[in-house]
């Protein structure tokens, strides 16, 4: 019994200093966003919000958030529109070729990012289309779509196809089967799939940083900040960037009520 | 009709996207890989030059990435694997707790995890201060950064969510009734483990490595901000050829020919784990 208690202990213990390992950067970068002074150590000599105002004084990071924004917004909702549309033709088709088709579409994210986003600045440069935030949206719309139709494909592979060939043969056009009958089910996966494109989106950096050209998304704006040495302002950056993702991942997990 | 029309019209937009955005690019750089840069330009003659000269110029960094990155493969794959062993065997009512945890670091940001283990390692970091506080150290010591042990803590960090989920997902999959069987038949524990639940971690095993080794074989943004001298990984070079000396078709040689590298240490490490932690 005595060593049943001692191997629970240890058993206690591992887990605890996993957790740690794991939350602990990011505790650590939300508190010291916080810091008055310019150095990030401990013990913290002052708090202030010194660091947000001056980070909300730069227009440069108006324009990387916007631009963030602005390419999530587009790739959740195109993302979304594909990747569903993908799913719900794959549900008919056999399990076996269904599991190929989403391997295929798997490849880009099995790439290391850099290859991935390589590959698209030398084909859109090469090709002359030329960079800018177009081929950031078009970048993260290969890159969320397996995720999009992972999510949707294992709700609607759930999904009884035989409501749809009836309301089908009840004369009712494709959209109108879609809207009355597979979204009031589908919709809360499809709306959390939106999320998970819009989070990976807001937290990728390699893709943006190769087909962005000039201008900054977040995480790129967040780069050139970090190249020129450590400052309590990309605290504020890193924050705000973080919470967007965890707001989009949280509200993710509450709609699809994912339970693993 | 419109049945068997249907399936093909839904699939288009994808398999457009997947044209435009993956094989087009992809293939476009392949043949690229095989052209040459003259004065900075561009020169459409098909030759291995540039295959041939990773091999001699950049074999060294190269081998090194391909060992770093199986550290961190190995490194990562075995902490996710206890995480996840813990939440499922072991943390009973908190497992869902420790899931959420995991998480939690999913979505945390890439470049601010990176920026955080900067801080965290550095000169004036909080390690260093709480040594200091401590008492076990008087002057901050700098071991901790700019070294190949803080890109191995700074990418494990950010991929071990990654490697929890598949491993999260066979884990899960696993009944209690067999494992009970075994006891009641007189195996020990080790043996439980060994015979009857790794056996059924194999594919999330090989699918954590997978993952998390061809992730860090391509980094390149770790290693320069964290990374220091010695922790050159190929990804910093192959950015290098695209952002420093302007030579797209050596850099794209570069990567085919490190993704033909991963592959070859992926296909060997899944079939060494096939083996051993075989059925008997």
């Amino acid at each position: 019994m005595r060593r049943l208690d001692a191997i629970a202990l240890v058993w206690w213990v591992a887990g605890t200093a996993a957790v740690f390992f794991m939350l602990a950067p990011l505790v650590a970068l939300f508190v010291f966003s916080f810091s008055a002074g310019s150095v990030l150590t401990l013990p913290v000599t002052g708090w202030s919000v010194r660091w947000y105002r001056e980070l909300a004084a730069t227009p440069e990071f108006w324009i990387a958030l916007k631009n963030s924004l602005v390419v999530c917004v587009a790739v959740g909702f195109a993302s979304t529109t594909v990747g569903t549309m993908a799913a719900m033709a794959m549900a008919r088709l056999p399990a076996r070729r269904a599991g190929a088709l989403i391997s295929v579409f798997s490849l880009p994210v099995m790439l290391p990012p850099l290859v991935l986003a390589l590959s698209m600045l030398t084909f859109f440069v090469g090709t002359g289309l030329g960079l800018g935030l177009p081929t950031v949206i078009l970048g993260h719309l290969v890159y969320t779509l397996p995720f999009v139709v992972l999510i949707v494909y294992a709700r609607m592979a759930a999904f009884d196809p035989a409501i749809i060939d009836s309301a089908r043969d009840l004369g009712a056009s494709p959209w109108r089967t879609f809207a009355t009958v597979v979204l009031p089910v589908a919709r809360p996966t499809i709306i959390g799939a939106a999320l998970v494109a819009m989070a990976l989106s807001l937290d990728d950096f390699v893709i943006a940083l190769f087909t962005i050209g000039g201008g900054n998304t977040l995480p790129t704006f967040m780069w050139g900040m970090l190249r020129k040495g450590v400052n309590p302002g990309i605290n504020v950056v890193g924050v705000v960037l973080v919470t967007l993702i965890l707001v989009a991942s949280l509200l993710a997990l509450r709609v699809t009520r994912y339970r693993g | 009709m419109t049945l068997r029309r249907g399936p093909l019209v839904l699939l288009s937009p994808a398999f457009g996207v997947f044209a435009v955005c993956f094989v087009l690019p992809a293939a476009y750089f392949f043949v690229v890989s095989f052209w040459q840069v003259r004065s900075y330009r561009l020169v459409k003659e098909t030759t291995a030059e540039n295959y041939l000269r990773v091999f001699t110029d950049y074999s060294g960094p190269l081998l090194d990435t391909l060992v770093l990155a199986f550290i961190v493969a190995t490194t990562v794959t075995g902490f996710a694997f206890f995480y996840v062993y813990l939440c499922r065997f072991k943390a009973g009512r908190f497992a869902p707790l420790l899931l959420f945890a995991a998480m939690l670091t999913l979505f945390g940001g890439y470049l601010t995890k990176i920026y955080m283990w900067r801080t965290i390692l550095g000169d004036s970091g909080i390690l260093n201060a709480s040594l200091i506080t401590a008492g076990l150290i008087e002057e901050p010591i700098s071991v901790f950064l700019f070294n190949p042990v803080a890109v191995v803590i700074t990418l494990g960090h950010y991929l071990v969510p990654f490697a929890i989920l598949p491993l999260y997902g066979v884990m899960h999959a696993i009944r209690d009734d067999p494992l009970e069987a075994a006891r009641d038949l007189g195996a020990s524990r080790w043996h439980v483990f060994r015979h009857i639940v790794l056996p059924q971690c194999r594919t999330g095993i090989v699918a954590a490595f997978t993952l998390t080794f061809l992730f860090t074989s391509g980094d390149f943004a770790t290693a320069r901000l964290v990374g220091g001298p010695d922790a050159s990984l190929f990804g910093v070079f192959v950015q290098g050829q695209f952002t420093q000396r302007l030579n797209q078709p050596m850099g794209a040689a570069m990567a085919f020919t490190m993704l033909a590298c991963c592959l070859v240490v992926v296909s060997a490490v899944a079939l060494g784990v096939r083996r051993a932690v075989a059925y008997r």
